[in-house]
């Protein structure tokens, strides 16, 4: 909603439209006849078909106050989704005049003047982060945050802010972990000198406690703010404790704190303004690594260097060469690509005897790698779409029917001459999107759809329903076939469907076959904008052809997870401009990276003056 | 003494004072073995996703003549403790416009009465739920405020339901329309939660437990610090950072007061951890339920035996392979529906287990179940249609003797959800006039 408001603060231009001399049409006295010729038979007051009232709104003012329902009205007639199949179609000549339209009225957004860089909601350190920073800050590597409640998904992250609830629940949590982890470090001497490099009993605590705040809040910590750390030592002492004890009280007080639990951003004065170096710092290490920022980002914090554009280049490489970069694949790859439900995916045993705890095991372990090695080596991302080589040890390759590798150790093995290649044939994405007793088209071509392509389907009307099995006749395709002639479903599954399809040589836990029990696979298709494939490779062909969308859907992604807020419409300029200039350097995975950090929305945020 | 006088000067020498309420607290052994108080109400909300089979379900006969269904036979043991209510609605799971998404909407809507606000992420809000209202007016009498359980914790990837955030489809429990409560998955975190050593008044186990007040303290001036610098969608979660920590003092300060706390209720051993199979992850998670119940260590639970929209198969306890949410969109084909009713029964299997173990703990004059009002139900009717209308809910127990059960009870169609809530809130001594989308209180429960 703030997003809309503010839209029409800015006067707008954006694709420049081929005829710009003519008059814009307007929605009162242009669109709405239209509307009513088309639409308004199902969606107007009178039990409005999938809830969706077009009625409502009547001029382009009212419009653009409800942007997020006229952009699927747009999108649903572009898409020639709707009118649905059996209604009457808009003429070539009313749809051109809907297009210019939409561009100008629904669709504008102004990538001009005076940018939103969006303001993110703090963040409460998830599961992944919390484990991770407490590595790096205290040095114990116990996983605590293992029994904390799991953290909510938005926008597919569980890093989201606004999404990232704490109840009472985890508050106990973070209390009993925080006693665990100091006494755990405490007794552990190199440890413990970590947490007190100097001695308490000779005026050393002062510095021992600002240390650690200081590394624990990401931030200069004030006096004030350790002489508050220092009471709880002398309260020990007043109690006859020693300093010890009230050494371990402040520093469990510290990851209690919510200025250690959550990542705080202050809100710049004015309408937008750059973050802080150390809110930059701490931006770029959760994003990368999924932890705290270590000594050389303080470092570069402090002297209020991180901004410069050779010393942003160098950290960004620095980071992902170093080990603690595997976050990135553990966290967003995975989330990305839909793997964490792999872990509760279980096919049926008797039609896959094969699959169990090693296998799944490997699955996640070779795209992990294949991610990483795309990471390491500066790979172009468009290796995700279709890479000759992939990662496997002896059991995954024989469940890839590839010979010649012996051992349970990973390994990099070409895939020329095979039907595979990029994420797409990993057995992790085959099969979950898969049934635990058959493969489905839809789920594969929504996924791709979704995580691919970026254009997610809408969902299906609530009495769709599933195949029936008993009904229907023939391949699982020819039923499918049939089951699509129902029109309220036809135009999705038009989409879906044949993206799936081409993947149909694959099992669902990922093996090629050429027969589904008595029938030969037909892994041919014709999508709705006329390209046509047979089999893996040529559908692998054809989305490499929609290079620009893949692009920027990743780019998408993965500022959603470096920002930790769902993207907005203001956004899209900025993921244009990351996805373009990716483009322009081979789309080597760095270049996306450096593209997203050196973004406005990652390096500034909105103040209170900027309130949309 | 000195432990006391101790106590005053930890604080004292913090430099802050602690509005810590020194509650009343209401021992029930001590006031059971008095004689002179009944046995104080519990109340319960189980939560099954998906919808029902609901030919197998609805009895054919209204009044106390009524007949068990096939799906509902495994409660015959308990007929008479049990109130079948037909004509429930959950309106506020209808999409009003915001069209698909039934399943996040039914388990967001089914305690609250509210509509959530469809969003993936950013400003989630449903509203307060049943539970949690109870909790905030009557929860301070018992160490937990109130207890949230369930098999599945929040879901771990991509958009839950049609663009609703995963937290609709995985809580039943709203502390305010914008926080969602977590549940305990793990029967044996639960147990160590619960029956986490507390009370025993050595002097180095109450200087602990006010040091730790103190750290609660400082931490608290820390987030009112910070929570006055932030804005809006910020200061939320602050607050829900405080309420943790004001809620943890107050179970402190019980604590402290409960020095005839008795152990586990029949020496009952911590379970080892997560059972794969889950009959006995649901018959042990009902097992921490009666305990807290017995113990009195809240009167209040929800219990989510899975989350809304899950898929999961049911193999390894009932030979179902196919997924539950995929199998509940039927297309009215019979094997699939056969399947369904199979899982509805095999849940209410478990049900019956955790009724026998209510009624296995004698309390006042008759057993704890006689105190429970345990309803049992889902925010889906037919999982093949997403109707949220004539839902699929039971009442169990006699609610201290205001609840006349061993009937089905017809309500009039429409009757929303909320007024059953009402209801119970109402017998729990939690006076308000409405809530949700209540419209009074149901009529007919007292028989």
């Amino acid at each position: 909603m703030r997003t809309l408001a503010l839209l029409a603060l800015f006067v707008l231009a954006a694709s420049p439209s081929p005829r710009a001399d003519a008059a814009p049409p307007s929605y009162a006295r242009d669109v709405a006849p239209l509307i009513g010729k088309y639409c308004l038979r199902c969606h107007s007051a009178v039990k409005p078909r999938g809830g969706v009232r077009l009625d409502r709104d009547r001029d382009d003012d009212a419009v653009r106050k409800a942007l997020r329902l006229w952009e699927k009205v747009g999108d649903n007639l572009r898409s020639g989704d709707m009118p649905p199949a059996g209604a009457k179609k808009p003429t070539p000549a009313e749809m051109e005049l809907l297009d210019r339209w939409l561009d100008a009225v629904v669709y504008k957004v102004d990538c001009r003047g005076e940018r939103d860089p969006g303001r993110v909601t703090v963040r409460r350190l998830n599961r992944a982060e919390y484990n991770n920073t407490i590595r790096d800050l205290v040095g114990v590597d116990f996983r605590p945050a293992r029994d904390f409640p799991a953290d909510d998904v938005g926008y597919g992250f569980d890093n989201i802010g606004d999404v990232l609830s704490l109840p009472p629940l985890l508050m106990e949590k973070y209390l009993a972990a925080a006693d665990k982890i100091i006494d755990e470090a405490w007794k552990r001497p190199e440890l413990r000198k970590r947490l007190m490099p100097r001695s308490p009993r000779q005026g050393g605590m002062l510095y021992n406690l600002r240390q650690f705040a200081t590394r624990a809040y990401r931030r200069p910590v004030g006096d004030e703010e350790v002489k508050r750390l220092l009471r709880l030592v002398r309260l020990a002492l007043e109690q006859g404790d020693g300093p010890e004890v009230g050494a371990k009280l402040a520093f469990q007080a510290v990851l209690v704190s919510p200025h250690f639990l959550f990542r705080v951003e202050r809100d710049p004065p004015g309408k937008v303004g750059a973050i802080s170096q150390w809110e930059l710092a701490s931006r770029l290490s959760y994003f990368l690594w999924s932890s705290m920022p270590d000594a050389d980002l303080f470092r570069l914090a402090r002297e209020g260097k991180l901004r410069e554009p050779d010393v942003l280049q160098e950290q960004v490489k620095r980071m992902l060469a170093n080990p603690k970069a595997q976050a990135l694949g553990e966290n967003f790859a995975r989330q990305w690509l839909n793997l964490r439900t792999l872990r509760s995916f279980s096919p049926d045993p008797k039609r896959f005897p094969g699959f169990g705890a090693e296998l799944r095991q490997d699955m996640l372990r070779e795209t992990q790698m294949f991610f990483m090695h795309i990471v390491r080596q500066d790979r172009s991302v468009l290796d995700f779409l279709d890479a000759d080589y992939t990662f496997v040890n002896e059991r995954l390759a024989r469940h890839y029917g590839l010979k010649d590798v012996k051992g349970p150790s990973f390994r990099k093995v070409s895939l020329q001459g095979t039907p595979r290649g990029g994420v797409l044939t990993h057995a992790s994405v085959l099969a979950v999107t898969s049934n635990p007793t058959r493969t489905s088209p839809v789920k594969r071509g929504k996924w791709i759809l979704e995580n691919i392509l970026g254009t997610p389907p809408p969902p299906p009307a609530p009495d769709a329903g599933e195949l029936k099995e008993g009904e229907l006749k023939g391949t699982l395709r020819q039923q499918m076939e049939q089951h699509r002639k129902n029109p309220s479903c036809a135009n999705c599954h038009a989409r879906m469907d044949p993206l799936g399809f081409g993947f149909e040589n694959f099992d669902a836990v990922g093996r090629w076959r050429t027969h589904d029990g008595k029938y030969p696979i037909d892994a041919a298709g014709v999508l709705p904008d006329g390209s046509k494939f047979n089999g893996p490779r040529e559908l692998r062909q054809v989305l490499l052809g929609k290079k620009e969308q893949f692009v920027r859907c990743l780019a998408e992604k993965l500022l959603t997870y470096a920002l930790g807020r769902g993207t907005e419409r203001g956004d899209r300029c900025f993921i244009e401009e990351i996805a373009k200039n990716t483009a322009k350097k081979e789309h080597r995975f760095t270049a996306l990276v450096l593209e997203i950090v050196k973004s406005d929305p990652f390096q500034k945020r909105r103040g209170k003056g900027g309130k949309k | 003494m000195s432990e006391r006088l101790s106590r005053r000067t930890v604080l004292h020498g913090l430099g802050v004072s602690l509005a810590l309420p020194l509650l009343d607290a209401m021992l029930p052994q001590s006031v059971l073995a008095a004689g002179t108080v009944r046995p104080p109400k519990r109340l319960a909300f189980l939560y099954v996703p998906n919808g029902v089979h609901m030919p197998d379900w609805r009895p054919a006969k209204v009044g106390s003549d009524f007949d068990l269904p096939a799906t509902l036979v495994p409660l015959a043991p308990y007929r008479d403790q049990l109130l079948v209510l037909t004509g429930l609605t959950a309106d506020k799971a209808r999409p009003h416009g915001d069209g698909p998404g039934d399943h996040a909407r039914a388990m967001a809507a089914y305690l609250t009465g509210a509509q959530p606000r469809k969003t993936a992420g950013a400003n989630i809000k449903a509203g307060i739920s049943a539970d949690q209202l109870a909790a905030g007016k009557v929860g301070k009498a018992t160490k937990f405020a109130s207890l949230e359980i369930g098999c599945e914790g929040g879901r771990q990837a991509g958009n839950c339901d049609s663009g609703y955030s995963c937290a609709y489809s995985s809580t039943l429990s709203w502390r305010t329309e914008s926080s969602p409560v977590a549940k305990e998955t793990n029967p044996r975190l639960v147990f160590e939660r619960l029956f986490a050593v507390g009370g025993k008044s050595s002097a180095a186990d109450f200087k602990k437990a006010a040091y730790k007040r103190s750290l609660l303290d400082f931490v608290a001036e820390d987030a009112r610090g910070l929570k006055r610098r932030l804005g809006g969608a910020d200061q939320r979660k602050l607050d829900e950072y405080l309420s943790g920590v004001r809620e943890i003092e107050q179970r402190l300060a019980r604590v402290e007061k409960a020095s005839d706390y008795k152990g586990v209720p029949g020496g009952y051993k911590a379970p080892s951890g997560l059972p794969r199979d889950m009959g006995e992850h649901l018959r042990l998670l009902g097992d921490m339920m009666v305990l807290a119940f017995q113990a009195d260590l809240t009167r209040i639970c929800t219990f989510a035996f899975a989350n809304e929209g899950s898929n999961r198969p049911y193999r390894n306890e009932i030979g179902i392979s196919e997924g539950h949410h995929d199998l509940s969109h039927h297309g009215r084909k019979k094997d699939k529906m056969a399947k369904i009713q199979k899982i509805n029964r095999f849940h209410i299997e478990q049900l019956a287990y955790i009724l026998g173990r209510l009624k296995g703990v004698k309390e006042g004059d008759g057993t704890l179940l006689d105190s429970c009002m345990l309803s049992y139900g889902s925010g889906n009717s037919d999982g093949n249609r997403h109707n949220h209308d004539d839902l699929p809910v039971l009442l169990i127990g006699k609610g201290g003797g205001t609840i006349r059960p061993g009937r089905h009870l017809k309500l009039p169609r429409e009757t929303p959800l909320n007024n059953l809530w009402l209801s119970l809130l109402d017998r729990m001594g939690v006076k308000v006039d409405r809530f949700g989308d209540s419209t009074g209180q149901l009529t007919g429960l007292e028989g």
